[in-house]
This record gives C-alpha cells, sequence and structure tokens, in this order.
C-alpha cells in the first residue's frame, strides 16, 4: 500500500515538474526579462517603462475601457438575462444558442465587419447616405466600447440569467404576501441576492476586456487607441523591438488580472446565498403583455440586429463585392473572391490545412494532457492536487497574449537545448498551454459524477488498476473528454494572438491570413476566408451539440 | 485503438509539408505577395532548391531580423527602401557579392561595394478616385493642400511603408517641411500600409492618396477599379528595391543562386508583369510610366538615410493632430 502511496506521488511530482516547465518557467521569463534589462539586474528601468508617459496614459486608457465595457454590457445582458429567465419569453430556448453566436464569432472578424460598415463611404453609407454623421462618431471609443460590449454580452447575460433562475420564487411571493410592492420586492429581495453573482460576472468581462486582442489590433488600432495587448505586441514586433518594455507591461497586467481574480474569489466566498436547498425551486414566470411584451421584443431584436446582423451582413457583403471602387451595386457581385482564396496562389489552402492541423493536434494532445492532469489531481493528496490544478488553469486565467509573449522570450532562451522557436511546433506547444483548461474543466466537471463505489466494484470484481481505469473511468469521461476537444478544436482553429506573434516564416493561419488581407491584400479574399471560418466554426459547435445530445439520451 | 488511427491517419493528413533540411533558401520579401509567390516557385523549378518565404512590409521584415538576431535565419533579405538597404549595410550585416548581369543593371541601382542589387524599383505617385474627381487632377504635392482638398487626403504610414518613408526623405532633405505642414493640417490622414491606404482611395474613404506606391494602383486599374495616377511635376523618388545577402546566411550558396536568378530575364519578366520597374536596363514593357517618364527629385540616399526614420514619426505625429 505504501509503494502504491509513493508511485502516487512520484507521478504527482513528475506531473508538476512537467507543468512548471511548459507554464510557470514562460512565466518567469517575462518577469526576469523586465527586471534584467542591459544586462543588470534592476526594478529601475522596469519602473521606468510603466511610468513612462504614453504607457501611464496607455494603462489608464485599458483600465477605462474595461470598465465602460462592463458598464454597457451590463445595460444589454441584464435585461436579457431577467427576459429569458424569469418572463414567459423564457420558454424560447432556441435564443439561448443564438446569443452564443456573437460570442463564438471571432472578434477580430466582427470588428472588421464594423470598419466596413461604418467607414467613410462604408456599407452603411452607401445604404443610407443620411446617416453619414454616425461614422465620425463610431471611430472613437465610443465605437470601440460598444463593439466590445456587443462581443463579451453573452458571457454576463448566461451568468445572470442561470443566477435568476435559481432565486426561487417562494422569496418574492413572501414579500408580495407582506404587501411589498413590486419594486421594493426587487430592489429589496431580488437584486440582493444577485449582487454577488453580478459582481464575479463584471470582473470576468472587466478582465476579458483588458485581455482581448482582436478588437483593439483592428479597430482600435484604426482610431489610434493603444491597450495594454496592443503595445505587449508593438514592442515584442516592431522594429525597434524592445522586449524589456513589452515584459515590463505584461508583468502589470498579469498583476491586475491576478488581483481581479483574488477579488472575485472573496466576493464568491463572501456574498453567495443558500438558494437551493432539498425542498428545489420553483420559479414562476412573469407574464409579459402588451406595451412591455413590445418592448421585450424590441429590445431583443434590437440587440440581434446589432450584435450579429451588422457585422455579419458587412462580412458577408464585402466577400462578394467585385471592384470595391462600386460597392454596393447590382451587377458588382461576384463569388469570385472564394475562388481566388483557392485557385490564385497556395496560401488560402495552406493558411486551412495550417489552422486544421494545429486545432487537431493541439485538441488532441489538451484532451490527453488534461485528462492526466484531473486523474492525478483525484488520485494525489489535496495540497500536491490543488498545485497542479492551480498551474494548469494559469493559462486561462491571464490574457493569451501574456502566456504566449512568455513562452517565446523563453524558447528563445533555451533554443540551444530545445530547438522549437520558429517551427510550428511552439505554435502547437503554445496552443496546447493555451487551451488546456478547457480539457480540465470539462474532463473535472464529468469526473466528479463518478461515484467512488463504482470503481470499488471494479475493484472488488477483480479489475486492475488500469482495467477499472479502461473500462470503467474512461467510458464515463468521454463526453467531457470529446466536449473538451471540440471547444479546443474550435477555438484554436482561429487564434489569433499566437500566430500573430511566433509564426514561422512562410507559415499563414486562418487569422493571420484574413488580417493580412485585410490591411496588405485584397478585402474580398480576406472576408471570403473569414465566411468561410465562420461557418466552419459555427458547424462544428452544431456538430458538438448534437453529440453531446445523442450521448446523454 | 482505431480512433487512435484514425486521428493519426488525420494528423498525417493535414500535417504541412515538411521538406528535408538540404538546398532551402530563406528569403524575407515585401509585397506584392503575388510577385514574391511567383519567382519562388519559378526559381523552385529551375534550380530544386526550395524557397521558404516570410512576406511582411518593411517594418516586419526588419523586426523580424531584430528577433532572429541570436538564430539567424535569413538568406537574403529584400526591402522595399534603399535607404532602410543602406543601414543594414553601415551596420555591417550584409555580404559582398557580384552577380551575373550586374553591368545590365540601372546605373545607381547597385551600391559601389556591390551589397544592394535594386532588381526592381516603384515609386510613388497621387493615385485619386475618378468616381470622385472625374476631371484629370495634376496637382502637384503642395497644391494638394488647397481648401478644395481639405479632408478627402491621405498618406500611407511611412513608418510601414518603405517607399513612402523614401519619398518623404527625399523630399523634406530637398524642399524642408512645409508642404507636408500644410497637408497636415488640410485634414491628411494615415490609414495604414501601402494596401490599406490603396483601399481607402478606392473605397472613396478618401478621394486622393499621396505618396501611394504605384505598382499596387497600375494592378487595381487593370482590374477594372475607379483610379488614376500621375506623378506631379516637381518630382518624386524612384525607390529601388535592394535584394540584399545576409552575412550570416545560413545557406551562402543559395543565397547567391537567388541574387542570379533575381537577375536574370525571366524573373525581369515577372517584375514588370507586377507593374514594377525592371533593374535591368534593357528589359521591355508598356503597362506603365516607364522610368525616363517620371520626373524625379534630386535624392542623396547618404543624407536621406540618416533623416528618414525621424522624417517618417514625423508624418505620423503631424497627422494625428
Amino acid at each position: 500500500m505504501s509503494g502504491q502511496m509513493n508511485g502516487r506521488r512520484a507521478t504527482s511530482a513528475l506531473l508538476i515538474i512537467f507543468l512548471v516547465i511548459l507554464i510557470v518557467c514562460p512565466l518567469l521569463s517575462i518577469f526576469a526579462e523586465a527586471v534584467f534589462q542591459d544586462g543588470h539586474f534592476g526594478f529601475e528601468s522596469a519602473a521606468a517603462a510603466i511610468t513612462q508617459s504614453e504607457n501611464a496614459a496607455m494603462i489608464g486608457s485599458s483600465l477605462l475601457l474595461g470598465f465602460m465595457v462592463v458598464v454597457v454590457s451590463s445595460v444589454i445582458a441584464l435585461p436579457l438575462a431577467y427576459i429569458f429567465s424569469r418572463t414567459n419569453l423564457a420558454r424560447y430556448r432556441f435564443f439561448d444558442i443564438v446569443f452564443m453566436i456573437p460570442f463564438m464569432t471571432p472578434p477580430y472578424i466582427a470588428s472588421m465587419g464594423w470598419i466596413l460598415f461604418m467607414q467613410k463611404r462604408g456599407l452603411m453609407q452607401q445604404l443610407f447616405p443620411s446617416l453619414a454623421f454616425l461614422s465620425e462618431w463610431f471611430f472613437s471609443f465610443g465605437g470601440l466600447v460598444l463593439v466590445m460590449s456587443f462581443h463579451v454580452f453573452p458571457f454576463m447575460m448566461t451568468m445572470m440569467k442561470n443566477a435568476m433562475l435559481s432565486v426561487p420564487s417562494v422569496l418574492d411571493e413572501a414579500g408580495a404576501v407582506l404587501g411589498v410592492p413590486f419594486r421594493t420586492r426587487i430592489r429589496k429581495i431580488f437584486m440582493p441576492l444577485l449582487t454577488g453573482n453580478y459582481a464575479i460576472g463584471a470582473l470576468l468581462v472587466f478582465v476579458k476586456t483588458i485581455s482581448e486582442y482582436g478588437t483593439p489590433s483592428t479597430l482600435g488600432r484604426r482610431i489610434g487607441f493603444s491597450v495594454f495587448t496592443t503595445d505587449i505586441h508593438r514592442y515584442a514586433t516592431v522594429a525597434p523591438i524592445e522586449f524589456g518594455k513589452s515584459a515590463s507591461l505584461a508583468s502589470v497586467l498579469i498583476g491586475i488580472c491576478l488581483l481581479i481574480w483574488m477579488l472575485q474569489n472573496y466576493i464568491t466566498m463572501k456574498k453567495s446565498y443558500t438558494l437551493i436547498s432539498g425542498k428545489g425551486i420553483s420559479v414562476k414566470c412573469v407574464k409579459l403583455s402588451g406595451a412591455a411584451l413590445a418592448a421585450a421584443v424590441i429590445f431583443i431584436a434590437a440587440v440581434v440586429f446589432f450584435s450579429m446582423f451588422i457585422p455579419l451582413f458587412s462580412v458577408a457583403a464585402s466577400s462578394l463585392i467585385k471592384l470595391r471602387g462600386y460597392g454596393l451595386r447590382a451587377g458588382n457581385f461576384t463569388f469570385g473572391n472564394y475562388a481566388a482564396v483557392f485557385m490564385e496562389d497556395t496560401q488560402g489552402i495552406n493558411a486551412l490545412s495550417v489552422s486544421i492541423f494545429l486545432a487537431v493536434s493541439s485538441a488532441t494532445i489538451a484532451a490527453v494532457l488534461g485528462t492526466l492532469i484531473v486523474i492525478s489531481v483525484r488520485n494525489s493528496s489535496r495540497q500536491l492536487g490543488k498545485i497542479i490544478e492551480g498551474i494548469s488553469l494559469l493559462p486561462e486565467m491571464l490574457p493569451s497574449i501574456v502566456i504566449v509573449l512568455g513562452i517565446m522570450l523563453f524558447y528563445n532562451s533555451v533554443y540551444k537545448v530545445i530547438p522549437i522557436y520558429g517551427t510550428i511546433w511552439i505554435m502547437v506547444l503554445s496552443y496546447v498551454i493555451l487551451f488546456l483548461p478547457y480539457t480540465i474543466q470539462y474532463v473535472t466537471s464529468s469526473y466528479s459524477q463518478i461515484s467512488q463505489s463504482l470503481l470499488s466494484a471494479g475493484r472488488i470484481c477483480g479489475g486492475t488498476p488500469f482495467c477499472v481505469f479502461r473500462r470503467i473511468t474512461l467510458p464515463l469521461l468521454s463526453r467531457g473528454i470529446m466536449s473538451g476537444w471540440m471547444m479546443t478544436f474550435i477555438i484554436a482553429f482561429r487564434e489569433l494572438v499566437t500566430p500573430s506573434l511566433i509564426a514561422p516564416t512562410n507559415t499563414l493561419t486562418v487569422s493571420t491570413y484574413i488580417n493580412r488581407q485585410f490591411e496588405q491584400g485584397s478585402v474580398g479574399k480576406g472576408m471570403s476566408m473569414a465566411v468561410i471560418c465562420i461557418l466552419f466554426s459555427t458547424g462544428s459547435l452544431l456538430l458538438l451539440n448534437k453529440a453531446v445530445n445523442r450521448e446523454r439520451r | 485503438m482505431k480512433k487512435a488511427l484514425i486521428v493519426l491517419a488525420l494528423l498525417s493528413a493535414f500535417m504541412p509539408a515538411f521538406a528535408a533540411d538540404s538546398g532551402i533558401v530563406t528569403v524575407y520579401m515585401p509585397s506584392p505577395a503575388g510577385l514574391a509567390n511567383k519567382l519562388a516557385a519559378d526559381f523552385e523549378e529551375k534550380t530544386g532548391i526550395e524557397v521558404k518565404t516570410f512576406q511582411g512590409t518593411t517594418g516586419e521584415i526588419l523586426a523580424r531580423l531584430e528577433t532572429e538576431k541570436a538564430n539567424p535565419v535569413a538568406d537574403v533579405v529584400i526591402l522595399a527602401s534603399w535607404s532602410d538597404g543602406l543601414s543594414m549595410k553601415e551596420s555591417g550585416q550584409l555580404e559582398s557579392y557580384v552577380p551575373a548581369n550586374a553591368d545590365r543593371m540601372v546605373p545607381g541601382w547597385i551600391d559601389e561595394d556591390s551589397m544592394l542589387f535594386g532588381y526592381s524599383a516603384s515609386a510613388v505617385g497621387v493615385i485619386y478616385n475618378t468616381l470622385i474627381y472625374p476631371a484629370e487632377l495634376d496637382a502637384d504635392w503642395n497644391e494638394l493642400a488647397d481648401p478644395q482638398y481639405a479632408d478627402d487626403i491621405a498618406i500611407p504610414d511611412p513608418e510601414l511603408s518603405g517607399a513612402c518613408k523614401d519619398f518623404v526623405a527625399g523630399y523634406v532633405n530637398d524642399f524642408g517641411w512645409d508642404t507636408f505642414e500644410a497637408l497636415a493640417a488640410n485634414g491628411m490622414v494615415v490609414p495604414g500600409a501601402n494596401k490599406a491606404a490603396l483601399e481607402a482611395v478606392t473605397t472613396g474613404e478618401v478621394g486622393i492618396l499621396l505618396a501611394g506606391v504605384d505598382y499596387n494602383a497600375y494592378d487595381s486599374m487593370a482590374k477594372g477599379e475607379p483610379l488614376s495616377i500621375y506623378y506631379p511635376e516637381s518630382g518624386t523618388v524612384v525607390n529601388p528595391r535592394p535584394a540584399m545577402i545576409m552575412k550570416t546566411a545560413p545557406d551562402m550558396d543559395n543565397a547567391k543562386a537567388f541574387i542570379d536568378y533575381l537577375l536574370s530575364d525571366d524573373a525581369q519578366r515577372m517584375v514588370t508583369e507586377a507593374y514594377l520597374l525592371p533593374g535591368i536596363a534593357d528589359t521591355e514593357y508598356d503597362n506603365r510610366s516607364t522610368l525616363d517618364e517620371i520626373p524625379q527629385i534630386e535624392c542623396d540616399w547618404d543624407e536621406m538615410m540618416e533623416i528618414s526614420s525621424d522624417a517618417a514619426a514625423r508624418i505620423n505625429e503631424l497627422c494625428s493632430r
């Protein structure tokens, strides 16, 4: 027995060493790069980089952007969450999927769509010349906030919807019986019960916003608005290269994110109420009618129009326009751009196959590694398990640009030992690290549903540990593994940050192809690839849904 | 087991081809992408040497070289800016070589140390949207600061576009800053690198693009976009695009072979097909303005190299106000 214990401890120790090399070392090289500048140790240069007036201004505007996106996405998400949890419109479940669309559309594609729509003499002005004054307004901080809010609001909406669903109607009814008017009930009963959840949702939206690279790198660049992620990218890729500054900014960003996660943890502990007890909950729906119903429907339609219709219409229309100079005009439409993506040169095909290769390989490796991690977390002592889990979830807590910068710095410095910098394998590695948390979360949730007694039964019947694992654990985990694999596949397929920082020569992915065509080549070809990318990931997601549902039956 | 096999099969099917490590040449080159790909394919076919390319703007290529200083990868580097080539030479990064056909090159498009080979060239001109300006336009640079063009003029980002950067340096070196200050005051914007700037004038976001590279414009015009180009009479900068061999080239012989190839008649024909000016003087072309038709300002490349980066930054600063 003690031999087995030692074996387990050794496995956990090995796994920790492995994860430290994989995840912690790259992060440490960021700090090292920030404090060792010009060959000597010191915080002066890092501090100087941060307090430099333009960087200080950038930090300020990043935080302001995060705050404003929280405000605007709350305005969009809270009414929707209420409508779809506590009114009679809640039974239209298919909106759950509809509102995933803006979240699933890669942010860089959505912002390109917005740019093409709103720019001077762009699609909007061609359709409605009288709205020209909006363009001026759109290419500003306000427009950036709006576009980013339309991307992240589904996230907050889902969280708040689930929270509202778990507030039982009895509490409200108790208030009503005691003669408390509706507004006061909302203010005194409903809202206090939800503040904890809202705070968590708001913090998550904030972190997501200041970590986002896609929208700031397209729309933000247009209006000359730089944030953490774009400056980290610029210092690391545009001559003159200044890794030190890049690393200093990344360190600050890491600090902010960790602080917010701690705050979030604190709120979760302090501000949660036990709402679900043995009695089960019943949620009664408010029946909307008349003006209230009309307002709700108009609100839903407006959100769908702005968050989905405009960017997708604009991308699709631009992909079909033959001559950009003539715009939307009868006879100026063609499928030629799609043909050009595949026929004109091999770049389009190559970009697609590189993206598929990266998505399949990283999803597969992450699935295996993630499953191993979950199993060994379960089998090791609590402390070791916590360490393993903590490290492997780090990539989800931190902005991906920071992780990729760390990988870039670390593998550049150990090139003599591990010569993968500048090859496609460093991309595979980076994808695995970035998306490992997806597998871990999905597998953990299926693992927690497996009863210990099933495993004991297997052992009693004489199964070896391996046999029990293969015949009982693995089949029960397969749905979690499968969901994790698909999720990784979809996200990895369109990943932008890794390839734009460390793609080797000659290697374009779908995302960098779209970006390059949008900025340097043919907008028509870029938008055709964008449409292909959206169809591909939406199709995969629907397949995933179908597969998961079938297994459940 | 079966599943594992299927995954493996899928993986190998999507695996991008990694050729064997022998016989390659790594070339960093700027747009146009079509030309880069054609040259690479033709060279591969003729010599059997595989060409690995990295395509980017001049700024991106310089950044890449800096990142890879510790582990050099590039054999041949092509830039769109002669002055950036000169500064690479000054910092001792280049190998000297006398290519075949060197004697047939346009005079001055090869430097005295035989390190920069101007295998092609572009010029910048004024590109305008013919839907917005149906009458023929021929305003000189300083005349575009006239109020009738207010808020309808743009310039490519000279920090990203080598050709634009050299024009700015050359013009400022000869005539000072008055014109650009007046243009900026007239609402000139910087929409991005060459292609993004051309896109802005094509879609009519602005009507006139100053210092846009000509080959992009000729290409769009041939496709039928409503554009036209002219070279203002006070002159422009014709910018030879230097191909250079890195001192640290891992495949030196292949690098030299690639330079020879760039100056061959076949490669030069492809250069003219991409609407660029050919580096070999006697190459024939009739799809664009010829070299002697373009009015040029006097260029002192050494002085331009000194001021070009600061001048480029200054343009962005002026226009962001």
